[in-house]
């Protein structure tokens, strides 16, 4: 009696475990570089879904951006590393390369192509093949503070750099410590990505066909640009160390009024309303000023996309896109938008599915600080992605560092900048 | 028999780990791939880091910076730390142990909190550090913002926050002294200057030599405050040689190209350790 009790409680706990087993089948992790109050919005739509799943448990581990990459390349690409990862698109190809993240299933990557603008599609793909789902774009425009701009007398945004230069020192008071124009130092992509938008606006590229055009006249004239602003004392080096997580005196001067003008991208919002409070109402925004050999003003863009580890298991991959095709699915947020767009819009992120556009057309066009970045979106340039971006962003970070602090000519920088992106893109591409 | 189970452990986290990077150095190899991958490629690596280009610039930046640190380190915490464990060791005033606690405290505080602390107090517009430089005529100082007083900064947070550290090991040595031989000093008329440098400095000569390859060591090996604070910049200035090594062999995963570095590093380091001792020997058959 004792020994089929003993049996028949044996057998209920196995049907019990094994039943538990089948309940955590699949343990998604998903790594991000959001802020805790992000977090906690992404941890209530995997609630959400996994209420609908119970099969599916997801857990979201968050590091700052600066260890982003590096977190993904030692625990992230093995197979105990998180399952989904957010990324930067400039990070595909390395990552790609060495079979970190797993190709689209083809049923999602359909439905990706149907609903997402093509350029967004082609910075998530390598050779035709789709690696991730995209979620966010962003653009750069002109920031600049309204009050200081009336106490110096400019009625109007700049439109071309000599407008830009002649509002830059009309802004700059060294009595006050005040500048007209903040550059940015210590952070690759701050440094790359302003005067890269700078460049297109003045109709040069940084890479064509994979190779570099940090020499045509368009990137000497860009250079020249940064010279002037630093000889001239319009930008103080000083004031421009900043890093990704938005912290340090490039902040810190235009949120206390010490900056006239910056340029940066639309996610930088959240950063700017933490800041400045009420003073945010003084904050405008406008399109690049276009330079002399540019016809019309324009902005880099670039991406963000979620991908799968490709070293995660098969039930884990599955339920990786699974629950991102859910994510950033139509059914998922509010109206018809996506949840994952829904997060992106409470930082002041553009969501890249066409869908979510249209679902939060209304509160685009209502805030102005977004409306100056979404108008900029159709004359946008992808910032390239390539083998080798990374080290290709940091060495041109370094030239352009040099140029603020004045160790280098901008015919020097040029130059420069040139042989090193023509070397580091070539090895890379072997 | 008895020494296999601590032989077995060197040899498998010491040993093999220093053969791997080793051979490594020779290979061409992604750290997102198996060690299968890698092929070989002789001192190419070593040629690369040394090279006139990108790599190259990068690498011996690094390394100089790396260079400047240490050696600013050690001459500036050493005397320091002497300095300061005479204070903590006298018995003339009281509030010895309270200095010493107080000193020692600084090498308990977290690095990420002394990073932010020190992050504010170095911003040129709104950091207390110009501030109060202010009130007394000096102007603003560029600190962390400047390739030309960033790595200083990072030493004087080091020196802030290692002194403590080396100061107990002063203390330690000091208390080693006889009291008699200072006597002895007093009577033959020998003055407190003359009692420091014939029996004070000779007497803490192997404390010294301690703290001197600790400092090296540590100081060769930083990292967080960088990684931290400046992220190497500006301009590399604060590009230190372990997290160059990083960016290169993990977040680039350069592998082959890391792995030179580190045992150009771990050379440099032995080579340093070794030339301290030798000069160290050499003091000592001199005063022989």
């Amino acid at each position: 009696m004792l020994f089929r009790a003993s049996l028949g409680a044996i057998g209920t706990a196995a049907v019990l475990l094994s039943s538990t087993a089948l309940v955590q089948a699949a343990d998604v992790s998903f790594l991000t570089h959001w802020a805790p109050d992000t977090v906690a919005k992404l941890e209530a739509a995997a609630a959400t879904y996994t209420a609908a799943h119970p099969d599916t448990k997801i857990t979201v581990r968050a590091v700052p951006f600066g260890d982003l990459l590096t977190t993904l390349r030692t625990s992230g690409g093995g197979a105990g590393g998180a399952t989904i990862a957010g990324i930067y698109d400039a990070w595909l190809p390395d990552l790609a390369k060495d079979q970190l993240v797993a190709p689209v299933p083809e049923a999602i990557a359909a439905d990706v192509r149907a609903n997402w603008p093509a350029g967004v599609i082609g910075a998530a793909s390598i050779g035709g093949t789709l690696y991730g789902i995209p979620n966010e774009i962003d653009v750069y425009a002109l920031n600049y503070n309204k009050k200081l701009f009336e106490e110096a007398g400019i009625t109007e945004a700049p439109k071309t750099w000599d407008e830009f230069l002649a509002a830059a020192e009309k802004l700059t008071d060294k009595s006050k410590g005040q500048q007209g124009f903040g550059l940015i130092n210590s952070w690759a992509a701050g440094v790359l990505h302003p005067f890269s938008s700078l460049l297109v606006s003045n109709g040069g590229d940084l890479v064509v066909d994979g190779k570099p055009t940090l020499d045509s006249e368009a990137a000497k004239q860009t250079f020249e640009l940064y010279e002037k602003l630093i000889k001239s004392g319009y930008s103080d080096p000083a004031m421009a160390t900043a890093d990704a997580n938005t912290t340090g005196p490039f902040l810190d001067s235009f949120v206390s009024g010490k900056t006239g003008m910056i340029i940066m991208a639309n996610w930088w919002e959240s950063a700017l309303k933490a800041g400045m409070g009420d003073d945010f109402a003084n904050v405008a925004t406008a399109p690049i000023p276009v330079g002399p050999s540019g016809d019309t003003a324009r902005s880099i863009s670039y991406s963000w996309m979620t991908v799968v580890n490709a070293k995660a298991s098969a039930e884990e991959q599955a339920a990786a896109w699974d629950f991102l095709n859910w994510l950033n699915g139509p059914e998922s947020g509010p109206d018809g938008a996506s949840a994952m767009g829904d997060i992106l819009m409470s930082m002041g992120i553009l969501p890249s599915r066409t869908s979510d556009g249209a679902a939060f057309a209304e509160r685009l066009a209502s805030d102005p600080f977004l409306k100056g970045y979404t108008d900029t979106l159709a004359n946008a340039k992808p910032f390239p992605v390539v083998l080798g971006g990374q080290e290709f962003s940091e060495s041109l970070q370094k030239t352009l560092e040099a140029i603020q602090f004045g160790q280098v000519s901008a015919a020097d920088a040029a130059a420069t900048a040139q042989a090193d992106a023509t070397e580091i893109l070539e090895r890379n591409a072997k | 028999m008895m020494l296999a189970p601590a032989t077995g452990l060197l040899g498998v986290f010491i040993v093999i780990p220093m053969l791997l990077t080793i051979w490594l150095s020779f290979q061409n190899w992604s750290t997102q791939t198996g060690f299968e991958t890698a092929t070989f490629v002789g001192v190419q690596n070593f040629i690369d880091i040394f090279a006139n280009n990108s790599v190259g610039r990068d690498f011996k930046a690094a390394l100089v910076n790396t260079a400047i640190y240490t050696v600013l380190s050690v001459l500036i915490i050493l005397p320091l730390s002497v300095m300061l464990g005479l204070l903590v060791h006298q018995k003339i005033a009281p509030g010895g142990v309270f200095l010493r606690t107080v000193l020692f405290s600084t090498y308990m505080v977290p690095m990420i909190a002394v990073a932010l602390v020190f992050s504010k107090l170095y911003s040129p517009t709104e950091g207390p550090l110009n501030q109060i430089l202010g009130w007394v005529g000096i102007p603003p100082q560029t600190w962390l913002s400047a390739p030309q007083t960033a790595l200083v900064s990072i030493v004087i947070l080091n020196v802030w926050q290692q002194v403590g550290y080396f100061t107990v090991l002063a203390v330690a040595g000091l208390t080693q002294i006889p009291e008699s031989l200072y006597e002895a000093a007093k009577i033959d008329g020998a003055n407190p200057v003359q009692r420091f440098f014939s029996i004070t400095l000779p007497m803490l000569s192997n404390t010294l030599l301690f703290s001197a390859v600790i400092c090296i060591i540590n100081a060769v090996q930083v990292f967080e405050p960088v990684a931290l604070i400046t992220q190497g910049g500006p301009v590399n200035a604060t590009n230190v040689l372990t997290f160059h090594i990083r960016r290169v062999g993990i977040e680039r995963a350069q592998g082959g190209l890391g792995s030179a570095m580190a045992v150009t590093l771990m050379l440099a380091l032995v080579v340093a350790i070794a030339l301290l001792f030798a000069f160290a020997r050499s003091r000592e058959m001199k005063n022989s």
